[in-house]
């Protein structure tokens, strides 16, 4: 295995998509840039430079803090001491169980209860989770799909409800991507626990509920970061990421509902990777395709639905497990690539997150390494440092040319939507994925640690573990939801039942009635298979489980 | 290498990052393996059936999540319950203080994140090389 991969004169010219990378860039290669009409001001058409004017001059990007495991109970009382240490969002993990909609206490979620993220089966786990916060001053951003995302955004609006605040005061995000909410391609991820069509009809459910009852509320049009961590390059995950916006929002405008509304709070989710300059002419493109886009083939009219919006994570697939601490180096790096390419939130991996789940202390060392690029680098004194650079330029317009052509692939079949049901989108993430693991093993693409510049095994720190606590958060949850059916009214509960039901098959936007269940003691689990049984499906058979 | 292999690989429980697994699967292919992957979500009891009725030399799981000590200890109850006596190997973000308690399961290899192709090729031939001989 080489030390040194690329002897002097060697370096790998092009950048990780492929794009070839010239020794010196001047005037000549940006002859066809125009500052006006490619950059505009930040905060303005086509908003390169950034979706706000003052960007962090005004307002530093949220530093997001992932939280999530246990009860909801654990889960808000480690909110309430990071709100005490300055954290100012939330990302909202939910375990796994809960994130297909199944109840902790199914047979289903043995071993799984509360370990990738909270568990949330009744409407009393998100009153808790929101015990002492009101959903009109703390943002929580909950990292859910639909169908589930249908039921806890009606789980949001009773709470709402309960505390009496209004519904156009609620703030927060429902991620309600249909598709990617999963890591990885493949479609079974969405279609083995729940129909595919009456997903994508509580997509729309929610969007609609969302922009008309809820303006404050953001919702997350696509994942773009899940489908990047399967290994496509830069160009495929702008490409896949706005192919599939474009599509929900046709969807939407199919129901009925008005551009200039619904997509005004539509916002993305994308990892910062590590090729430090093509991601940041990454981000500055996908803004400049979406304003174009939206304005001229949505016909929206409302410059806010021009603008695109994106939180960051940086990205976990460029982590190693050997030598793990200079993982927080790698975070540093893509932290610096999100804030230049104009983030609004930004979520830092922490560095063992190849040997577990974080510990309280990596997730700390991950929010210290962005608040030192955010107050202490001064790079968020000036609005889009980099705009005019020959090369920033001439790359930023090469992605958009590339995600372009990209595009126009996906258009000619059919759109996103069919271009995954026919595992067009599968194919290209295998092979995407392959070749990337190909790179690593020839040493084509330098993995410090992995393969140059190793230290053997006894060389490397000890890293300390997050204790999974499966089974004793299992039994408990068994027992409180026991003891949640028996104190329920049954009557109230049966009727929510059959309205759920009635409701689906008649085409009813969902949400209030999800509302309504939930406020009658219906669980999680039991929402979905009211929701299951009204389409006449059933959870495949086989041995799977 | 002379005998050809058969290798099961599969994901259980609800975790469904399927990249590492994907990958593995492919480059066993490449080494003249023949791979048959069941996908997502299997059970353990999936996963037996499916060795028995593909006659198979391994068993392969990955897991990222955070289930493998549960969903390992399913494996191989079931397996032993069949009397299936097969290799089973073991692979994704697994702690390293769990491969000791994972090895006392039954469990023939771990293979940690980063873990590079030749050296996955060279393992997995030294397992089956093995059951060659016990067999």
């Amino acid at each position: 295995m080489p030390q040194s991969p690329h002897p002097a004169g060697k370096f790998p010219v092009t950048s990780g998509a492929g794009i070839e990378i010239k020794e010196t860039y001047g005037p000549d290669d940006i002859a066809d840039f125009d500052p006006a009409r490619d950059l505009g001001k930040p905060g303005e058409f086509p908003f390169t430079r950034g979706p706000y004017q003052g960007m962090y001059r005004e307002r530093v990007w949220t530093r997001r803090f992932q939280v999530g495991f246990g009860s909801p109970r654990e889960s808000n009382e480690r909110i309430k001491y990071l709100v005490d240490n300055g954290a100012n969002g939330f990302v909202i993990t939910i375990d796994l169980p809960t994130s297909y909609g199944f109840d902790s206490d199914d047979p289903i979620a043995q071993g799984e209860v509360g370990v990738t993220g909270v568990a949330i089966s009744t409407l009393e786990d998100m009153e808790v989770l929101y015990d002492g916060f009101s959903p009109d001053a703390l943002s929580y951003a909950l990292s859910i799909r639909p169908p589930v995302s249908a039921v806890t955004l009606a789980m949001l609006a009773a709470v709402a409800e309960k505390k009496g605040v209004a519904f156009d005061k609620v703030i927060g995000t429902q991620q309600n991507d249909p598709f990617y909410q999963m890591s990885g391609g493949p479609l079974q991820t969405i279609t083995q626990f729940f129909p595919l069509e009456g997903t994508l009809r509580l997509c729309a459910d929610n969007i609609e509920f969302i922009s008309t009852r809820m303006p404050r509320l953001n919702w997350m049009v696509t994942n773009g970061y899940n489908l990047r961590e399967t290994g496509v390059n830069a160009i495929q995950d702008g490409a896949f990421t706005l192919g599939h916006a474009f599509n929900v929002f046709q969807m939407a405008q199919e129901r009925g509902l008005d551009v200039n509304i619904f997509a005004r709070r539509a916002s993305f989710f994308l990892s910062a990777s590590i090729d430090f300059f093509e991601e940041i002419a990454k981000f500055r493109a996908m803004r400049r395709i979406y304003a174009h886009t939206m304005k001229d083939i949505f016909g929206a009219t409302n410059p806010e639905c021009w603008r695109m919006r994106f939180s960051v994570q940086s990205a976990g697939n460029t982590l190693t497990t050997q030598q793990p601490e200079v993982n927080i180096v790698r975070a540093g790096v893509e932290a610096l690539a999100a804030a230049l390419g104009g983030a609004q939130s930004i979520h830092l991996c922490s560095y063992d997150e190849g040997h577990g789940l974080p510990t309280e202390a990596s997730s700390r060392i991950a929010l210290r390494t962005q608040q030192v690029v955010a107050y202490e680098t001064g790079i968020t004194r000036t609005v889009d440092p980099l705009a005019g650079s020959y090369f920033i330029e001439n790359l930023t317009t090469q992605m958009e040319q590339a995600i372009r052509a990209k595009l126009a692939e996906i258009d000619a079949l059919g759109g996103m939507f069919a271009a995954i049901r026919r595992g067009w989108l599968e194919e290209e993430i295998n092979q995407a994925r392959y070749q990337y693991q190909r790179d690593i093993d020839s040493g084509r693409r330098p993995l410090v640690g992995v393969n140059i510049f190793q230290v053997p095994q006894s060389e490397e720190l000890p890293v300390a573990i997050h204790k999974i606590r499966a089974d004793e958060w299992g039994a408990a949850r068994g027992e409180y939801l026991r003891q949640w059916r028996q104190q329920r009214d049954h009557g109230k509960w049966s009727e929510a039942m059959a309205h759920i039901e009635r409701a689906w098959r008649a085409g009813e936007n969902m949400v209030p009635v999800l509302t309504h269940a939930v406020k009658n003691g219906v669980t999680m689990g039991e929402c979905h298979k009211a929701m299951r049984a009204a389409q006449n499906w059933t959870i495949g058979g086989g041995g799977t489980l | 290498m002379g005998k050809h292999h058969r290798i099961l690989l599969a994901k259980m429980g609800l975790d469904c990052h399927d990249t590492g697994i994907v990958i593995i699967a492919q480059l066993l292919r490449d080494h003249g393996y023949e791979v048959i992957y069941l996908g997502l979500h299997n059970s353990a009891e999936a996963v037996v059936r499916a060795a028995l009725q593909e006659n198979v030399d391994a068993v392969g799981i990955s897991f990222l999540s955070g289930q493998h000590m549960t969903q390992m200890r399913l494996l191989m109850e079931a397996l032993s319950r069949h009397q299936l006596d097969l290799p089973v190997l073991c692979g994704g973000v697994v702690p390293r203080d769990d491969a000791d308690a994972l090895a006392k399961l039954g469990v023939a290899e771990v293979f940690f994140p980063g873990t590079l192709g030749p050296d996955l090729i060279e393992r997995v031939g030294r397992v089956l090389e093995r059951q060659d001989h016990a067999a």
